[in-house]
């Protein structure tokens, strides 16, 4: 469905990402691991068009989408829920999760779905006139999720959704992923730090390092492959 | 001592061009016209170096030049006439009253930057037209002031080249200041601040005093510039000095570089020559003259020197570094085992988000205390508060037993604590060298003290070969060298790392690992923030685990990491995290 | 206190300081759109007023179709200045912005001398009745124009609120100045939006300039001090917020009218200034601040 080839990138003279190649296929979730830096963001932001690759291939059902525009790209189906969700903190609940669907011109569908997503999110429901910045962390979460899914994506770019968020909260977040992959078919692109949690979650995964891809495999794998334990799920002797 | 790292000096070769420029370009305009042009670029020469002090220097926007410029002026034409002072005497009063009035505006930096600063010195400005041009008792209003005086000197100003030759001479004699202050302390603070002020004030230079002292000096500068003109023309009007040249006066420090001494002067000449030839086009002259500022800015950020040194760069061939005399000196005295940093029941609050709430612990001299915790678990909201950028809602802290919480930055920086950024704070725009000799200023002692002390923490962390290059071309992973070797040159008591393995390659790790073993060998205290467990392991000597801003942990690294408080924190819930 | 003077200066004070509310307006979009303070801003009130004299005594067209096309010229000029002096610059820092739009300004004011010659110019007000152009209430002498730039600016507001508050583009463009990559990510069009906001800015800076071009003279230098005072009552008002512009507009043009009323015409100018200084000292965020999101 997604396919990077060979995907370079640079903030200014500072290399970001030096060759990442990476698959996603139809109704999968795959987890994007790596420390602090490793080019996760800067992948997905590659992806959406935020940066422009200095080289290599991206394209989404078949088609190549390196040179679109960012609009272009949520219009091909892609959606991105950034680092730090991004919230409008000025807009209420209802006009950031339609503004999620600025690219679509069905008044009645929206509506439909933005009441589909109350469902989902009981707790957006109650406060559809909030404005974004009285919301606490998890409904921010939520709040994101919940606008990158008013575009109808056919792909979920998630960025750290765990960030900051206690760990009851994050489980909350990661069943929500799941529900979503299962019951809409939307197929996921995960980046974690919390690697054990998004592996627990996820179909395959990749490991990054300094921008480069330095592992892959299916999650089950990755979670008992001693490095992975060793980088990112707290040492040895924690997880052991 | 490496005096100059560079093998050829363009500034060596213009202070003898200038110089010969001095005595040779007043023989060599003949007419009245013509000299009275030269004095005229002289004056305005020097007041735009004025803008190259406060922004070319120290970055802070300027848009009230001209008033400075009008307070040394009216100071020479009413001290002449009116009062019948001596020239000198009246210079003086001129330029008090410049350096009172750049005092006031440096000031207002204190709680304005940005465009807030612009439109308080736009302000200025217009206040001080509107006086001049409506006091009539004391300005004589819009008719402005004859019969203006000149300086009493070696010879007899008399003519207008002898005239010429004084203002040259002036021009050359500031211009060589302005180009020395650039390599002084002073100097090198005012370009810290510009390139980035909280690390700035993290390694000790006291923005806010610098930023007052370069407008002070930016007035004290304008306001002889406007002397030089008024006995130049021994006629002055309040039209002279308004908002327009301001402007005028950006325009030329713009246009030939801002922080370019000799950039500034072509610029100043250029711009008040230009007009002259294009006397009949005066008209499209003033569009072009809008247009053509828009130009400098998008297409030679750097203006017209930064154009021509990019080229002389290149056949520029650095000098080989000598060898630090003396080994650096970091860790500081006193006991081993002592508490150096004793935080106390520490709290801070951004409205309702507990980020750090009542955390207790303390970092003994000589040993490497990790913080570590989760994303968002206020490790680095911590370092802010330790280090003074924060001030904490509640709670103590003590370094070497002295309260620090509330002191700025800068002073806790001088008592011996560094720190380093997690996104980087580099002066991204200055070399390598001058990033760290900024770094070492905080200790003290002469110059051939501080780059002595740049050099050992070069040679420390191994970047000798880098020392040239500008910051912003280095790699990433050097680039968090440079954050380090800046704060050792200062020989600091303390260091407060903030994630200094985030971003780098598992072998940059390794030798990560390896500097902070040396460190730690070397006697120098740390306090660790990081998220690479491996690394954290490998040299904490004790460690202290935080989650949604409180202590849950605290011990020996392998009682920590076994503890199934700091596992859980970790992980998440373990069946769901390993058990799906 | 004699009221009916009190009530004279106090008008003047409210419709002048209307009118750089309208300027205020256009700066405040323009910052909150793309960060940038636009020195020029005031130059469009020039402009704008040159250009319905130019239509309406130069080509002799009737008052209202000049009025309409001044602002379409408006429109393209804004659509200019946004690609020649804002998107070349837009990843700079703030310093060349502001020296930019400040060389702008130069050009524009030195284009109006080269066109317009250095005489000032009277311009047509909007209602032309009666031999005084207005009437007396009270002892205090309503000036049609006054009235119209209290009714332009008044409707002005409401229709930027409605549009703002209540329209899916309002929307668009809140999202565009509060957070722009995250706009880009919902798949809102931010060039278009920032076109657009420089577009509305210059025709509000160009409809101040028709409203007080009948007051005051029209001259290639009416556009430097009416943007400086606009600034000042930006900042006064709170850079994030289009009420503050309007407050601080008021506010302004009332203490600058008072001023020159009971201390000293003078010295006018200065009191805007010496109250905006007075201002930042004591309160930097202005009367309703900015927005800010404390944690980092």
């Amino acid at each position: 469905m997604l396919k990077l080839d060979n995907i370079h990138a640079a903030y200014g003279k500072v290399l970001a990402l030096q060759g990442i190649s990476i698959e996603v296929k139809q109704g999968e979730i795959v987890a994007l691991l790596g420390a602090n830096g490793a080019g996760k963001s800067t992948t997905l932001r590659a992806i959406s068009s935020l940066i422009q690759p200095t080289e290599g291939e991206i394209s989404f059902e078949g088609k190549p989408i390196t040179k679109l525009a960012a609009e272009a790209i949520v219009r091909a189906g892609i959606s991105h829920v950034p680092e730090g969700r991004r919230i409008f903190p000025g807009l209420t609940v209802t006009e950031n999760m339609r503004l999620g669907a600025s690219i679509r011109k069905d008044i009645k569908g929206i509506t439909e779905d933005m009441e589909k997503m109350f469902k989902l999110f009981p707790d957006l429901g109650r406060l559809r006139a909030a404005l974004g910045w009285t919301l606490s962390g998890g409904q921010l979460q939520m709040l994101a999720v919940a606008r990158g899914l008013m575009a109808r994506p056919k792909l979920l770019l998630m960025d750290e959704p765990s960030l900051g968020l206690a760990p009851i909260v994050v489980q909350q977040v990661f069943q929500t992923v799941q529900e979503i992959n299962k019951s809409m078919g939307t197929t996921v692109l995960l980046v974690e730090q919390n690697a054990s949690m998004a592996l627990s979650i996820a179909n395959r995964g990749y490991v990054m390092e300094t921008g480069r891809i330095v592992l892959e495999g299916p999650a089950q794998e990755l979670l008992k492959n001693p490095e992975v334990r060793e980088a990112y799920l707290g040492g040895k002797r924690a997880a052991g | 001592m490496p005096k100059n790292l560079r093998s050829f000096n363009w500034g060596y070769l213009a202070i003898a061009l200038g110089a010969i420029a001095v005595i040779v370009l007043p023989m060599m305009v003949t007419t009245r016209y013509s000299t009275n042009l030269l004095i005229l670029g002289a004056a305005w020469g020097i007041a735009a170096m004025g803008l190259t002090v406060v922004l070319g220097y120290t970055g802070q926007i300027s848009l009230a030049q001209a008033s400075f410029v009008g307070l040394g002026a009216y100071g020479i034409a009413l001290g002449t006439t009116r009062w019948h002072m001596n020239w000198w005497v009246a210079l003086l009063i001129g330029v008090l009253m410049a350096a009172v009035a750049g005092l006031i505006l440096g000031m207002t930096t204190l709680k304005l930057s940005g465009h807030y600063l612009a439109m308080v010195t736009i302000s200025f400005q217009i206040i001080f037209t509107l006086i001049a041009t409506n006091w009539r008792v004391v300005t004589n209003g819009p008719d402005g002031v004859t019969g203006i005086k000149r300086p009493p000197f070696l010879f007899a100003l008399n003519s207008a080249q002898k005239y010429a030759w004084f203002a040259m001479g002036a021009l050359f004699l500031i211009g060589l200041l302005v180009y020395f202050l650039r390599k002084t302390r002073l100097g090198r603070s005012m370009v810290a601040v510009r390139e980035n002020e909280l690390a700035a004030e993290a390694l000790g230079v006291d923005t806010i005093r610098t930023k007052i002292v370069a407008f002070v000096l930016s007035g004290i500068i304008a306001a002889i510039g406007g002397a030089v003109y008024a006995s130049g023309f021994l006629y002055i009007s309040p039209d002279t000095f308004s908002f327009e040249t301001s402007v005028q006066f950006l325009a030329m420090a713009l246009a030939g570089g801002t922080e370019s001494v000799l950039g500034t002067i072509l610029g100043a000449f250029a711009l008040t020559l230009l007009p002259e030839f294009l006397r009949d086009f005066k008209k499209v002259y003033l569009i072009m003259y809008g247009f053509v500022i828009i130009m400098v800015i998008v297409f030679m950020p750097e203006g017209l020197w930064g154009f021509v040194n990019l080229i002389g760069r290149r056949f520029v061939k650095p000098k080989a570094l000598p060898k630090a005399k003396n080994p650096l000196q970091v860790g500081g005295q006193g006991a081993s085992g002592e508490d150096l940093l004793a935080v106390a029941n520490l709290g801070k609050h951004f409205g309702g988000l507990k980020a750090v709430d009542a955390v207790d612990f303390t970092v003994k001299r000589g040993e490497l205390h990790a913080l570590i915790g989760p994303n968002g678990s206020g490790k680095t909201t911590c370092i802010n508060l330790i280090s003074g950028l924060y001030i904490p809602t509640f709670g103590s802290i003590k370094l070497k037993g002295q309260e620090i919480s509330g002191v700025r930055p800068n002073r806790i920086a001088r008592m011996g604590l560094s720190r380093t950024f997690q996104n980087l704070r580099l002066f991204k725009e200055l070399t390598v060298w001058e990033n760290v000799l900024i770094g070492s200023q905080r200790k003290g002692g002469t110059e051939a003290q501080i780059a002595d002390r740049a050099l050992a923490a070069v040679e420390f962390v191994g970047l000798e070969s880098k020392v040239q290059e500008r910051c912003k071309n280095l790699p990433y992973g050097h680039q968090k060298l440079v954050e380090i070797a800046r704060t050792l040159a200062g020989e600091p008591e303390l260091l407060l790392l903030d994630e200094p393995a985030a971003g780098l390659n598992q072998t940059e790790k390794q030798e990560m690992v390896g500097l902070l073993q040396r460190l730690h060998a070397a006697g120098l205290t740390m306090l660790l923030v990081e998220h690479d467990m491996s690394l954290v392991s490998q040299v904490s000597d004790r460690m202290t685990v935080l989650n949604f801003g409180k202590k849950i942990s605290e011990g020996l690294p392998d009682d920590v990491l076994a503890d199934p408080v700091v596992v859980e924190a970790y992980l998440g819930n373990r069946e769901v995290a390993l058990g799906a | 206190m004699d009221l009916p003077i009190f009530g004279q200066n106090l008008l003047a004070g409210v419709a002048i300081g209307g009118v750089y509310a309208l300027v205020a307006l256009g700066i405040v979009l323009i910052y909150r759109a793309t960060n940038v303070v636009n020195f020029a801003q005031g130059e469009f009130s020039m402009l704008g007023a040159y250009a319905l004299f130019a239509l309406t005594s130069g080509l002799k067209l009737n008052y209202f179709v000049a009025f309409l096309l001044s602002l379409a010229l408006m429109a393209v000029l804004g659509l200019l200045f946004e690609l020649g002096v804002y998107y070349p610059l837009r990843n700079r820092t703030f310093l060349p912005v502001v020296i930019a739009t400040i060389g702008a300004s130069i050009m524009f004011q030195n284009g109006a001398l080269a066109i317009f010659g250095s005489s000032p110019e009277k311009l047509r007000p909007v209602i032309q009745a009666g031999t005084h152009g207005g009437i007396t209430l009270g002892g205090v002498f309503f000036d049609y124009q006054y009235v119209v730039i209290l009714i332009v600016t008044g409707l002005l507001v409401v229709i930027q609120y409605f549009f703002f508050e209540h329209t899916l583009l309002g929307k668009k463009m809140q999202a565009t100045s509060q957070d722009k990559d995250m706009a880009r990510l919902l798949g809102i069009p931010v060039a278009t939006m920032i076109a657009i906001t420089f577009i509305y800015s210059t025709l509000l800076g160009g409809l101040s300039g028709m409203l007080v071009g009948p007051i005051f003279f029209v001259t290639h230098r009416m556009g430097g001090m009416l943007g400086m005072k606009a600034f000042a009552a930006t900042i006064i008002g709170g850079f994030g917020d289009v009420r503050g512009a309007i407050i601080g507009g008021l506010s302004l043009g009332i203490v600058e009218a008072l001023g020159a009323g009971y201390i000293s015409p003078i010295y006018k100018d200065a009191f805007a200034f010496l109250v905006l200084i007075s201002f930042l000292l004591v309160r930097p965020q202005g009367i309703f601040g900015e927005k800010v999101s404390e944690k980092a």
